[in-house]
C-alpha cells in the first residue's frame, strides 16, 4: 500500500476566530500503481486533500501515511526531501518557470538536488513526453499543450512513486486535453506510478481505476 | 540526496534576472545613480589622504618640527636636540603675518624667513630661477637683502619683478615670484599671499618683538630609518618635564602636518557625504519599491521551486544572489558615473585644494561600491525580502497566490528587519561626518524626515481618496482613487520627490540668510578696517593720527597672551593622539591654542549673557578671592568649563586665578573684536598686551587712504580689510555651496529616477483596466491627464511640504549655528515648489507615454 489516510481532519481558523472544517474524517487507502480519480465541486477539499498529499500543509488531524512513513511527523526539512523524492506533482496551470527552457525547466529539481545524469534524464522524460525538440523552447514559446506535456515531464523526471494532479487538463481545449490526458496515462501504465487526480471532468475521472466524491470535506 | 552544484542558485538567480531585464535595468540604474556621488566622494578622500600622505614630509619641508610662540632658549633646545639620531640635519624658520605697502597700496601678507637648507623635503619652484637650491637662498635671500613672493601679491600691490618693498623697518627688491610651494596650504585660498626672505633679515625687519603671535620653528631632516613614532614620544616626555613657555614647545611631525592642511577640505567634504547620503537613500527608496513588486511577482516561482523540493532558505538564497547580482551591478554603473563626477569635484573644490592634487580611482574605492552596492542593496530590500517567510506553495492548487495570514510575530520580524537599514545609515551618517553628533542628528533628521512625510503623505492620499468620490471628471475621479489605492507606490514617490526638495530648498535658504545678513552694505555694524598688533605705547599718537584723518578706533580692546594651566586645581593637559572624530579634533585644536585674554566690564553690542551675571567693575587684588572671567558659550562647551569653575592661567609666567563668572553667547559675524575669555578690569592691565579695534562707516577711497596711513606711520600694525574678508569667505562658502547643491541636484535627479521607475511601474500594472478605459472610449489624452494629475497632485504636495520641513530645519540650524540669521528666500521655495511639480508631471509623462500611445489590442495581448 502506497498511501493510507485515516481519520483526517483539515480546519482553518476564521476572522471571527472560528475554524471552519474543509475536511472530515477522510479515510483513503491507495494501492501501488493504482488510479484514483478525486471528484467534487467547487469549495468540497479537493485542493486541501492535494496539498496535505503533497506534503504542502499539515493535517489539524488524523494520519496521513505514505510509504508507510507519517507525513505528520516529518520535520520541514524531511518532508522537502521526501517531497522531492517521491512525490511528482501536476499542476492546473503549468507553473513553468518563464525564464528556462523547457529543459531546464524539467531538470530543475534534479539539480536542485545534485543529480549528475539530470540532463540525460531531463532529456529522456522530454522524450516520453514526446517533446525531444522543443527542448530549447522558452515557456512562452510553447502551447498549452506543450506547456503541460514539460509540466508532466517535470513530475515525472524523479521517477516519483505517486504522482499528483490538480486538474490537469482543466486549462486546455478539449483535444488537447484528451491528448494531455492520454499521455498522463500511458506514463502511469508504463512506469507503473500511482496516480491520484483532482479533477471536476467526469470523463478524465472514469479513466482512473478508481473513482472518489468528495462533498463538504468527505467521501461520500 | 545531495546538494545542488555551489552556482545553482546563482545561476537560477542570474537567469531570472536575465528575464526581468526591464525590472534589473532599473533598479541597477536607480541604485548607481544614488551610489555614484558617494564612490566619488569616496575617491576624492581617498585621493586627498593619499596625496597629503605622499607630499607631507613637503608640506612640512622636514621629517618633524619643533614649534613655539616664543623664540627657543638655546639651553632648551640643546636638551632637545640630544634626543636626536646623529646627521640629523636642522635649519630655523620663523613666520609671521603682518602689511606690506608698496605705491600707496598695503596689504596684510605672510612673510616667512628661512635658511639656506630650506626645505628638507618637496621642490620650491621660481618662476624665473626654476627649483630652489641652498645657493639661490644664500645668494639672494641672504646676501642680496632679496625677497621671493606669491604672484598674486605684485598683482595686488601693482608691483613688478625687480622692484621694491617695505617689509617693517626694511627694503627689500623683489627677486622672483613662486610658482609652486609645496608648504602652501591651498592654491588661493590664503588671505594673505606669502612673502619668503633671509632668516637673518626677518630678525632685521623689526617686527618680531612688535607683533603679538610669531612662529618660530626648528626643522629636522631625519637620517634614512630614524624611529619617527619613538623620538615623538622621548620629544614629548622631556617637553613634559618642563616649565613654563617651554612647556608649550610643540611637536610638528611630518604626518600631522599633512592632516593639518586636509582638515578644512576634511570638513567640506564631510557635509558633501552627508548630502551623498540622501541621494543614497533616495536611491534606497526607489530600489526598495521596485525590488518589492519584483518579489510579490516572483512568489508564485518561489512557490513552484519550492514544490518540486527547495527549502525556504534555498529560496532565501536565490533571492540573495539576485540581490547579490544587482547590487554589484549598481556598485560597476556607479562606479562608471562616479568616474565622470570626480573630476568635478577638484574643478568645485579648487580654492580648497593643495597643488598638484589629482584625483584617482582606488582600489580601496572600488572594494567601497561594491561592499556599498552589495550591502546596500540587501539593506535596503531586507525589509521586502522578508515577505518571502508569506509565500506557501500550497497556493499554487488554488486560482491565485495568496499571502500566508499574518500574525503578531510577522510584524515584530517585519520591524525588525529595518533594523540593519537603521544601523547601516547611522554608520555611514557617522563615518561620513566623522561625527558622532552630526552623524546622528542627521539620520535623526531624516528619519523624522522621512515620517513626518510619510505621514503627510498618507493624509494627502487619503485626501485625495475623499475627493474621487467628490466631483470632477470622470479622469480627476479616476486619478484620485488610482492614487488612494496605490498608496506604496505614491508614498514612494512623495518620499522621493519631498525629500529631494528638501534638499535642494535647504541648502540655498540657509546660505542665502547667512549671506544678506554678513554682506548687507548699508550696515554699519560690520566694520570697515579691523586693526591689530598695536602696541600700548602707540596707543595715543594711532588715536591722534585717526582723528586727524575724521575717523574713530572703535571697541578699542586690549590682549593678553596666556596658557591656561589648571581647572579646579587639577592640571589642564591636551591630548596629542590622533582625533578620531571632528569633535576630538576641535576640541584638541582648542585646547591646544594659545589663549587671547581681553579685559571689561561692559558687554559689546555683539554679545549678551547667557548663564550668570556682569563682570564686577575692578578686581581688589587685597580681597583674596579670584578675579571674575566671563567664558563664551561654546568655546566653555568645548573645553568642558562651566559657571564657577576655578581656573589658573599663566599670565607671562605669573599665575592668575579666575572663576568662571558668567557664560556669553557672541555674534562673531559682526566683525567686532570678541574674545572667548573677558577677564575683569584690574587684574591684566600690568601684563605685556597689544591692542586690536576697528574702524567704521569707510567707503572703499577711505578704506585705502586710512590703511596706507597706518601702514606707512605704524609698520607693526597689522590692518584687515573687512569687507574683501567677507568677500572673500563668501567667494569660499560660494564654493562650497555650489559643490553642496551640485550633489544635492544629484538627489534630486535620484529621486526623479525613483519617480521614472514607479510611474512606469504603476502604468504596467494597469495594463488591463487602462486598456478597458480606452476600449471604453477613453482618448491618450484623456489618459495622459490622469497620470498627469496623479503625479501634479504628489510633486504639489510633496515640493509644498518638502519646502516647508526645509524651512524650519533651516530655521533651526540658523539659530543653533548661525544666531539666528535667518531669512525666508520665498523665490527659491515658490521655484522649488513649481520645478519638483513640473519634474514629476514630465517625468511620469514621459515614463508612461508608449505604454500610453499603444493600441489596446496591444495592451490586450501584454497583459
Amino acid at each position: 500500500m502506497i498511501l493510507k489516510i485515516k481519520g483526517l481532519y483539515k480546519s482553518f481558523p476564521q476572522d471571527n476566530h472560528k475554524n471552519i472544517e474543509v475536511l472530515k474524517n477522510l479515510n483513503l487507502q491507495v494501492e501501488e500503481g493504482e488510479t484514483v480519480a478525486v471528484v467534487g465541486q467547487s469549495g468540497s477539499g479537493k485542493s486541501t486533500l492535494l496539498s496535505m498529499l503533497a506534503g504542502l500543509d499539515r493535517q489539524s488531524s488524523g494520519s496521513l501515511r505514505i510509504r508507510g512513513q507519517e507525513i505528520s511527523e516529518m520535520s520541514e526539512v524531511k518532508l522537502t526531501q521526501f517531497r522531492a523524492e517521491n512525490i511528482g506533482i501536476i499542476f492546473q496551470q503549468f507553473y513553468l518557470m518563464p525564464h528556462l527552457t523547457a529543459i531546464e525547466n524539467v531538470s530543475l529539481p534534479l539539480e536542485m538536488f545534485g543529480h549528475k545524469d539530470s540532463q540525460q534524464r531531463s532529456r529522456d522524460a522530454l522524450l516520453q513526453v514526446g517533446l525531444a525538440e522543443r527542448e530549447t523552447h522558452f515557456p512562452h514559446q510553447l502551447s498549452g499543450g506543450e506547456s503541460q506535456r514539460v509540466a508532466i515531464a517535470r513530475a515525472i523526471v524523479i521517477r516519483p512513486s505517486i504522482l499528483l494532479a490538480d486538474e490537469p487538463t482543466g486549462n486546455l481545449d478539449n483535444a488537447t486535453g484528451i491528448q494531455v490526458s492520454n499521455l498522463l496515462f500511458d506514463l502511469v501504465q508504463t512506469t507503473g506510478m500511482t496516480l491520484l487526480l483532482v479533477t471536476h471532468n467526469i470523463e478524465l475521472a472514469q479513466r482512473c481505476s478508481r473513482q472518489l466524491q468528495l462533498n463538504s470535506g468527505s467521501f461520500q | 540526496m545531495k546538494n545542488p552544484p555551489a552556482f545553482f542558485w546563482f545561476k537560477l538567480a542570474f537567469r531570472k534576472l536575465l528575464n526581468n531585464r526591464r525590472f534589473s535595468i532599473f533598479f541597477i540604474f536607480n541604485l548607481a545613480l544614488g551610489l555614484a556621488g558617494f564612490i566619488a566622494l569616496d575617491s576624492f578622500k581617498v585621493s586627498l589622504d593619499n596625496h597629503l600622505g605622499q607630499n607631507s614630509k613637503a608640506i612640512l619641508g622636514a621629517d618633524v618640527a619643533l614649534t613655539s610662540y616664543v623664540p627657543f632658549e638655546e639651553n632648551t633646545l640643546n636638551v632637545l636636540e640630544e634626543k636626536l639620531p646623529q646627521n640629523t640635519l636642522s635649519t630655523r624658520k620663523i613666520t609671521l603675518f603682518t602689511m606690506v605697502a608698496a605705491k600707496n597700496i598695503s596689504r596684510l601678507v605672510q612673510i616667512t624667513g628661512v635658511e639656506d637648507e630650506y626645505p628638507f623635503y618637496g621642490k620650491m619652484i621660481l618662476k624665473k630661477n626654476g627649483i630652489v637650491e641652498s645657493e639661490n637662498i644664500e645668494q639672494s635671500l641672504k646676501f642680496s637683502d632679496e625677497v621671493w613672493v606669491y604672484p598674486e601679491l605684485l598683482f595686488m600691490l601693482g608691483l613688478s619683478v625687480g622692484e621694491s618693498i617695505k617689509i617693517g623697518e626694511k627694503i627689500f627688491r623683489i627677486a622672483d615670484t613662486i610658482i609652486d610651494d609645496p608648504s602652501s596650504s591651498f592654491s588661493s585660498f590664503g588671505l594673505a599671499p606669502r612673502i619668503y626672505l633671509g632668516y637673518s633679515q626677518m630678525l632685521e625687519t623689526g617686527l618680531l618683538s612688535k607683533k603679538s603671535r610669531v612662529s618660530y620653528q626648528r626643522l629636522y631632516r631625519l637620517p634614512e630609518g630614524a624611529d619617527l613614532p619613538g623620538l615623538n614620544v622621548e620629544l614629548k616626555n622631556k617637553i613634559n618635564d618642563f616649565e613654563g613657555s617651554e612647556s608649550k614647545i610643540r611637536i610638528l611631525t611630518h604626518n600631522r602636518a599633512g592632516n593639518n592642511l586636509g582638515r578644512l577640505l576634511g570638513y567640506i567634504n564631510d557635509y558633501l557625504g552627508l548630502v551623498a547620503m540622501i541621494a543614497v537613500f533616495l536611491a534606497g527608496i526607489g530600489a526598495a519599491y521596485l525590488f518589492r513588486n519584483y518579489l510579490v511577482h516572483s512568489f508564485r516561482e518561489i512557490s513552484i521551486l519550492m514544490s518540486l523540493g527547495a527549502t525556504r532558505q534555498q529560496t532565501y538564497r536565490m533571492v540573495l544572489w539576485q540581490l547579490g547580482l544587482l547590487g554589484t551591478g549598481s556598485a560597476l554603473i556607479a562606479i562608471i558615473i562616479s568616474l565622470g563626477i570626480l573630476p568635478l569635484l577638484p574643478i568645485l573644490l579648487k580654492q580648497f585644494l593643495p597643488n598638484g592634487f589629482e584625483t584617482q580611482l582606488s582600489p580601496i574605492s572600488l572594494m567601497f561600491a561594491l561592499v556599498l552596492g552589495g550591502v546596500g542593496s540587501l539593506v535596503f530590500c531586507l525589509p521586502v525580502l522578508s515577505r518571502i517567510r508569506t509565500v506557501e506553495p500550497l497556493h499554487l492548487f488554488h486560482e491565485n497566490i495568496e499571502q500566508k495570514i499574518v500574525n503578531s510575530s510577522f510584524w515584530k520580524k517585519q520591524v525588525l528587519s529595518y533594523i540593519p537599514l537603521l544601523i547601516l545609515s547611522w554608520s555611514l551618517s557617522v563615518w561620513q561626518s566623522h561625527s558622532l553628533i552630526v552623524g546622528s542628528v542627521f539620520v535623526g533628521m531624516l528619519l523624522v524626515s522621512i515620517l513626518f512625510l510619510g505621514c503627510i503623505a498618507w493624509l494627502v492620499l487619503a485626501m485625495a481618496g475623499n475627493l474621487s468620490q467628490i466631483s470632477g471628471s470622470t479622469m480627476k475621479r479616476l486619478a484620485f482613487r488610482n492614487l488612494q489605492r496605490n498608496r506604496t507606490g505614491a508614498i514612494s514617490c512623495f518620499l522621493a520627490l519631498a525629500l529631494g526638495t528638501l534638499l535642494i530648498n535647504l541648502i540655498p535658504q540657509i546660505y542665502q540668510g547667512l549671506q544678506e545678513e554678513v554682506s548687507r552694505p548699508d550696515d554699519f555694524r560690520i566694520p570697515s578696517l579691523f586693526l591689530f598688533d598695536i602696541q600700548q605705547e602707540q596707543m595715543e599718537t594711532l588715536q591722534k593720527t585717526l582723528i586727524s584723518e575724521k575717523v574713530n578706533l572703535n571697541y578699542l580692546s586690549p590682549m593678553v597672551r596666556a596658557r591656561l594651566e589648571k581647572v579646579n586645581g587639577k592640571n589642564f593637559v591636551y591630548s596629542d593622539k590622533v582625533a578620531l572624530t571632528r569633535e576630538q579634533e576641535r576640541q584638541q585644536s582648542f585646547r591646544r591654542r594659545n589663549l587671547n585674554l581681553s579685559y571689561r566690564t561692559e558687554l559689546s553690542d555683539s554679545e549678551h549673557i547667557v548663564e550668570g551675571r556682569m563682570l564686577a567693575t575692578n578686581y581688589d587684588w587685597d580681597s583674596g578671592k579670584p578675579a571674575e572671567v566671563s567664558l563664551e558659550v561654546r568655546y566653555a562647551e568645548r573645553m568642558g568649563l562651566k559657571l564657577g569653575d576655578f581656573l589658573t592661567f599663566n599670565v607671562q609666567e605669573v599665575l592668575v586665578e579666575a572663576i568662571v563668572t558668567n557664560l556669553r553667547r557672541v555674534q562673531w559675524n559682526s566683525f567686532q573684536p570678541n574674545f572667548f575669555i573677558i577677564f575683569q578690569p584690574g587684574v591684566l592691565e600690568d601684563a605685556p598686551s597689544t591692542f586690536l579695534g576697528s574702524i567704521g562707516g569707510l567707503d572703499a577711497s577711505g578704506k585705502l587712504k586710512i590703511q596706507n596711513r597706518i601702514v606707512s606711520d605704524y609698520p607693526n600694525v597689522s590692518v584687515i580689510d573687512v569687507s574683501r574678508m567677507v568677500e572673500r569667505a563668501l567667494k569660499i562658502s560660494d564654493q562650497m555651496v555650489l559643490a553642496l547643491r551640485l550633489m544635492a541636484y544629484l538627489s534630486i535627479l535620484a529621486g526623479l529616477v525613483v519617480v521614472f521607475s514607479i510611474a512606469r511601474h504603476e502604468v504596467d500594472g494597469r495594463l488591463w483596466e487602462l486598456n478597458m478605459l480606452k476600449v471604453l472610449g477613453a482618448k491618450f489624452s484623456d489618459i495622459q491627464k490622469m497620470i498627469q494629475i496623479e503625479f501634479a497632485v504628489l510633486g504639489i504636495f510633496a515640493g509644498l511640504f518638502g519646502v516647508v520641513l526645509s524651512l524650519i530645519m533651516s530655521y533651526g540650524i540658523s539659530w543653533w549655528f548661525f544666531e539666528n540669521l535667518w531669512k525666508w528666500t520665498w523665490p527659491t521655495s515658490l521655484a522649488s515648489i513649481i520645478g519638483v511639480t513640473s519634474l514629476s508631471v514630465g517625468v511620469a509623462s514621459l515614463a508612461t507615454s508608449r505604454t500610453l500611445r499603444s493600441s489596446p489590442l496591444t495592451l490586450l495581448r501584454a497583459s
